[in-house]
């Protein structure tokens, strides 16, 4: 009987001395946040996909609190989320109405590009770009989703060896931009519903080098360029379309029908606000 | 001097907390993929494996033994233990947050670590003095560290490793976890008896 309560007692008060110091010392020790930090948190998507440069999006909401100042917004929030942060904070700062469209620039599927070896290695685009495996193309799309792995949102899937984007689920955070070994990746400025083209090709080799790899390459024949105020520029053997000099639809929809490689893509306008 | 060196050297390769007492397999296994978050973990067993061991030596030789409870050990260290936890958080995110941001996740997993009231229960078992204990507790730490830093690189290279299918995932961890084992097993002639 009395071990009982020996040893009920020692632990009630071992117990209690650990509580009492505990309940003292978050007392002692409690850290004021500022309230700022939990409103913007409820704002913000929740994704932590990066895009703005912070490793999360707590951090981006102390970053932005610290510095009074928005830096590069909320990419995937949109315009109206980083208008309302920056009503929140009280500062100064335009949102510009230019969205980020991601673009992919290699167009060709299983069929077009040509595959004369086959590859054993690992099964991801890092290591086959290594030892440039894949197919014939130097340039092409390895087709082994290592842009899949890392999207925060699976707006990225292949069909038929070939990357495609859902544009409605993709929130232009640049994490497939930065995985891809071969730079195919892009985010573009656009402007609807100009936006929507671009060059769907990265081979820099010339013409003759590019057809006997792949259907759908850009030979860089330059008939794009021709076109009346064409945006478009050759350079190392490759159109590129020069975002900042688009001002007509017009050009734009004759490259991409004079293309004789089609290889000039169109993004069909998505329409969020219906 | 001389016996506090033997500890230390056969805690951290001999006798290693993990690798031949199976102990914190949790998060030896889980904490694992990369070498920062288990650079983190490590550091935050070792600072806490030392302050468990030292106090809890303290409560047992000066409570549980003068009032003949050692039946209460168990109890007794998981609540110093999980209180010391708390009280390493609290002072962490006060006084140092850029270390909280650090720790802060692995901290609270500590708590469940069964290789710090391993630590406890061991340095009872061996009947340690108070700077036997705190040596026990610190090198134990950094031997869980040593491990978990070390199958954190392996892991990391077995990314980029063709695996066979069978083999991906769980099961090559455990069969890297095994063979790190056997590796651990050659120093056991280090110290003779």
């Amino acid at each position: 009987m009395n071990d009982i309560v020996i040893s009920i007692l020692s632990l009630g008060l071992i117990g209690l001395g650990f509580s009492l110091l505990l309940a003292f010392l978050n007392k002692k020790l409690r850290v004021k946040e500022d309230p700022l930090i939990e409103k913007t948190l409820n704002l913000l998507p929740g994704l932590n996909c990066g895009a703005c440069g912070s490793s999360g999006c707590r951090a981006f909401a102390e970053n932005i609190i610290k510095h009074k100042k928005i830096f590069n917004g909320c990419l995937p929030g949109g315009k109206e989320l980083n208008e309302t942060l920056i009503k929140l904070l009280g500062i100064d700062a335009k949102v510009s109405d230019h969205k980020l469209v991601l673009v992919c620039h290699c167009g060709a599927d299983k069929q077009q590009k040509k595959k004369s070896h086959s590859y054993q290695g690992p099964k991801n685009c890092v290591a086959a770009d290594i030892i440039s495996a894949g197919y014939d193309c130097i340039y092409s799309c390895l087709g082994f989703g290592d842009c899949i792995e890392v999207c925060p949102t699976a707006a990225l899937s292949l069909k038929d060896e070939k990357i495609h984007i859902d544009q409605e689920k993709c929130i232009s955070c640049g994490r497939c931009v930065k995985k891809c070994p071969r730079r195919l990746f892009e985010l573009t400025p656009a402007r609807e519903p100009m936006d929507s083209f671009f060059v769907a090709c990265n081979s820099k080799e010339k013409g003759k080098n590019v057809t006997a790899v792949c259907k759908r390459g850009c030979i860089g024949c330059g008939i794009c360029t021709r076109v009346d105020n064409s945006p478009f520029y050759l350079k190392n053997n490759l159109a590129y379309l020069d975002y900042s000099r688009i001002e007509q639809l017009k050009p734009l929809e004759e490259a991409k029908s004079k293309c004789p490689t089609k290889c000039i893509d169109r993004i069909v306008p998505i329409t969020i606000y219906v | 001097m001389k016996n506090l060196f033997l500890i230390f050297i056969s805690t951290i390769l001999i006798n290693n907390f993990v690798l031949t007492y199976f102990l914190g397999i949790c998060p030896f296994l889980g904490v694992s993929g990369r070498i920062e978050s288990a650079f983190g973990m490590g550091m935050a067993v070792t600072f806490v494996m030392t302050l468990a061991t030292s106090i809890s030596w303290l409560i047992y030789h000066n409570i549980l033994t003068a009032f003949n409870l050692i039946f209460l050990e168990y109890v007794v260290f998981i609540l110093v233990i999980a209180s010391l936890v708390q009280i390493v958080e609290m002072f962490i995110r006060k006084f140092s947050p850029a270390l909280y941001q650090a720790l802060g996740l692995y901290l609270p997993l500590i708590t469940t670590n069964c290789a710090i009231l391993g630590a406890a229960l061991f340095m009872v078992a061996k009947n340690y003095g108070f700077a036997e204990a705190v040596t026990f507790g610190f090198s134990g730490g950094l031997g869980f560290s040593l491990v978990l830093l070390i199958m954190a690189g392996i892991r990391q290279e077995l990314n980029y490793a063709d695996i066979p299918q069978v083999f991906k995932g769980a099961s090559i961890t455990l069969i890297t976890a095994g063979l790190l084992s056997l590796i651990f097993m050659g120093f056991s002639g280090l110290i003779s008896a």
